[in-house]
């Protein structure tokens, strides 16, 4: 009956749509900053991360000494362990102003936790001495450097020798130089380093190498990647207002949402309460009516659905390859689906009292 | 206050002798037993139903009539099986229904009570063929190839075979009315009640509503019931009960029917 009402139906599926792409919006917008804050993590390639003694992410980790590394190869399980450096830093843009960055170096000729996606070329151009690449969405915070352009970053030379296409990382713009550069920028000396990458020979239990490295490593943090990484999002998402940001939007939309299909679907059965008792009273039962109005929040939560998931690939698409970053896993539509389902079900539960409560007998006033 | 007419016991009794009789005999397809209604207004308690005991036989058109607010309505509302008596026995084709639950009463609304409402009251989300057969459909049962050839049989006796896809709203008012009586009949009802079905409609449609509802009263199996205002209904009767306070205060037939 409420489907008759083309404005009501309008302005119930708008309240789906409202829930469905702002909802599904911040959320992508969200798992996409999620993606970025554990990027350099997860496309190290490494199974390990060591860290300073009492660290739980990068953020707050400090240095440690990079003769660690000759430790771990007489580890049997182990493949490779690289020292890297990450490091804020400041490059001097052509205007004379600052622009913040962070840098990382890796170490030749592996540069193993170097960038993963080269825009043109391949990262070999991090084995030259002053060689270093930015990734292309960031060149416009930089100054648009040309590649063989020389660029100073906290006072020493760097010289962009490629770029990356979507090699970035949360917070300032990432710079991949190898690690003496890193090392000339930062002032971390030869014997130190930021971070320790563990690769695993394939087959190996990743638990019990962990626990064999921090036994031989006790003054330090060993961690999978996968905890890393997760602990990383942890810390951003509390420490940075993300959390409360995207929280706050989130719940806005829902709310948004629920309050129309609420609203609409109630004054629908306060229009229509003569037709529900005509119905009663031609022998519907309370569960008949009850099935109408589930029927009509399904029917226009499969509408809103379809018109905000349209909505949603659309500024996927139209994010796709640009600074916001933007990533809906595959698990996340479902659940979305069925979430926003349960709140036209939520949506229609005023609606759907109201409808139960009209008598039979009232078709005869 | 709605009357029947200015001087209504002097109009119904100079109606007494339009009023056919038909003579009929059988089984009641409905029986009240001293029914009664009473409404709570805050903490006084009223009785808009005063004791009523009545039989609805098949095979005549039962015309209640009666100012607003006599209980004529009340009374219609309790035969439907719509409105729960405060006292009293039901009594549907020989079965007491007076305890039966809300489900059970609905269903058997379903099955066999045809409704006429005033302006028809279709639903208008629907067409006129949907309409017609929303009542077999809406307990979740399926609508049959012949319930749905018995309904486009009826609309097309009643003049609406062009219209069977037909939004309410495109049809007249009569032809609204004339398909919420296709509605009432699709399931073969013994008892079909109408409430002031021809009050919105001018004089030519009424005609044809009212001729259509005294010929359905025909049928031997069938009760016809019809709340009236209306005067240009009362040659149509078999029976004529006029209402007043809570009571039948007159009835064609000769017999008691109770009220104070």
């Amino acid at each position: 009956m409420l489907l008759h009402d083309r404005s009501t139906t309008a302005g119930a599926v708008l309240g789906v749509v409202a829930i469905v792409f702002l909802v599904g919006q911040q959320l992508a917008v969200m798992f996409g900053l999620f993606t970025l804050m554990s990027a350099l993590v997860d496309n190290s390639g490494a199974d390990i991360w060591i860290l300073s003694q009492n660290s739980n992410n990068t953020s707050t980790a400090g240095d440690l000494p990079a003769r660690y590394v000759d430790r771990l190869a007489g580890l049997e399980d182990i493949e490779w362990a690289e020292p890297v450096i990450y490091s804020g830093a400041q490059l001097k843009l052509p205007n004379g102003r600052s622009q913040s960055v962070q840098i990382v170096g890796t170490t030749r000729p592996a540069l193993e936790g170097g960038p993963w996606r080269m825009a043109a070329g391949s990262n070999d151009v991090l084995l030259e001495y002053d060689g270093a690449t930015v990734d292309k969405l960031d060149l416009a915070d930089l100054g648009n450097p040309k590649v063989g352009q020389v660029v100073e970053v906290n006072g020493k030379r760097i010289r962009i020798a490629g770029y990356t296409e979507g090699s970035r990382a949360f917070g300032p713009t990432v710079v991949f130089v190898n690690s003496t550069k890193a090392r000339e920028i930062t002032g971390i000396s030869a014997d130190r380093c930021t971070n320790i990458l563990v690769k695993l020979k394939p087959g190996v239990d990743i638990r019990r190498a962990q626990a064999e490295i921090s036994e031989l490593l006790p003054k330090t943090s060993v961690l999978t990647a996968a905890t890393l990484a997760w602990n990383i999002r942890v810390y951003n998402f509390t420490n940075t207002g993300i959390g409360s940001s995207f929280g706050f939007s989130t719940i806005i939309g829902i709310l948004v949402g629920v309050v129309i299909i609420t609203l609409t679907m109630y004054t629908n059965v306060l229009n229509r309460q003569r037709d529900f008792a005509v119905l009663r009273a031609l022998g519907a039962r309370q569960r008949d009516v009850f099935a109408i109005i589930l029927f009509q929040a399904l029917t226009i939560g499969c509408i809103g659905l379809l018109i905000g998931f349209f909505l949603l690939a659309g500024f996927l698409f139209g994010v796709k390859g640009s600074r916001l970053p933007a990533n809906l896993p595959l698990w996340l539509p479902p659940a979305h689906a069925l979430f926003t389902f349960l709140l036209c079900f939520v949506g229609s539960a005023l609606a759907m009292r109201r409808a139960l409560k009209i008598e039979p007998a009232s078709a005869f006033r | 206050m709605n009357t029947i007419s200015n001087s209504p016991q002097s109009e119904v009794h100079s109606l007494e002798s339009n009023v056919e009789s038909l003579g009929v005999s059988g089984t009641p397809v409905l029986r009240l037993e001293g029914v009664a209604r009473d409404f709570t207004d805050g903490r006084v308690v009223r009785r808009v139903l005063k004791e009523t005991t009545l039989d609805i036989l098949p095979g005549e058109m039962t015309v209640l009539a009666g100012p607003s607010g006599s209980g004529k309505t009340t009374l219609l509302t309790i035969m439907g099986l719509v409105l729960k008596p405060s006292a009293g026995r039901i009594i549907v084709g020989g079965e007491d229904v007076t305890g039966f639950s809300e489900d059970r009463l609905a269903s058997l609304r379903r099955q066999r009570y045809g409704f006429v409402f005033q302006q028809a009251a279709l639903i208008p989300a629907l067409d006129v063929l949907d309409n017609v057969l929303v009542g077999t459909a809406i307990q979740g049962g399926r609508v049959s190839a012949q319930t749905r050839e018995k309904a486009i049989s009826l609309l097309s006796g009643l003049g609406l075979k062009d219209y069977l896809s037909s939004r309410p709203q495109q049809l007249s008012t009569g032809q609204q009315q004339r398909a919420g009586i296709a509605r009432a009949l699709v399931s073969d009802p013994i008892l079909l009640l109408c409430d002031e079905p021809t009050s919105a409609l001018d004089v030519e449609s009424g005609r044809v509503v009212l001729d259509t509802l005294k010929r359905l009263s025909r049928d031997p199996r069938r009760g016809v019931v019809l709340v009236t205002h209306d005067p240009r209904v009362f040659p149509y009767a078999d029976r004529l009960l006029k209402m007043e306070d809570g009571a039948i205060v007159y009835d064609t037939r000769s017999a008691p029917t109770g009220g104070n």
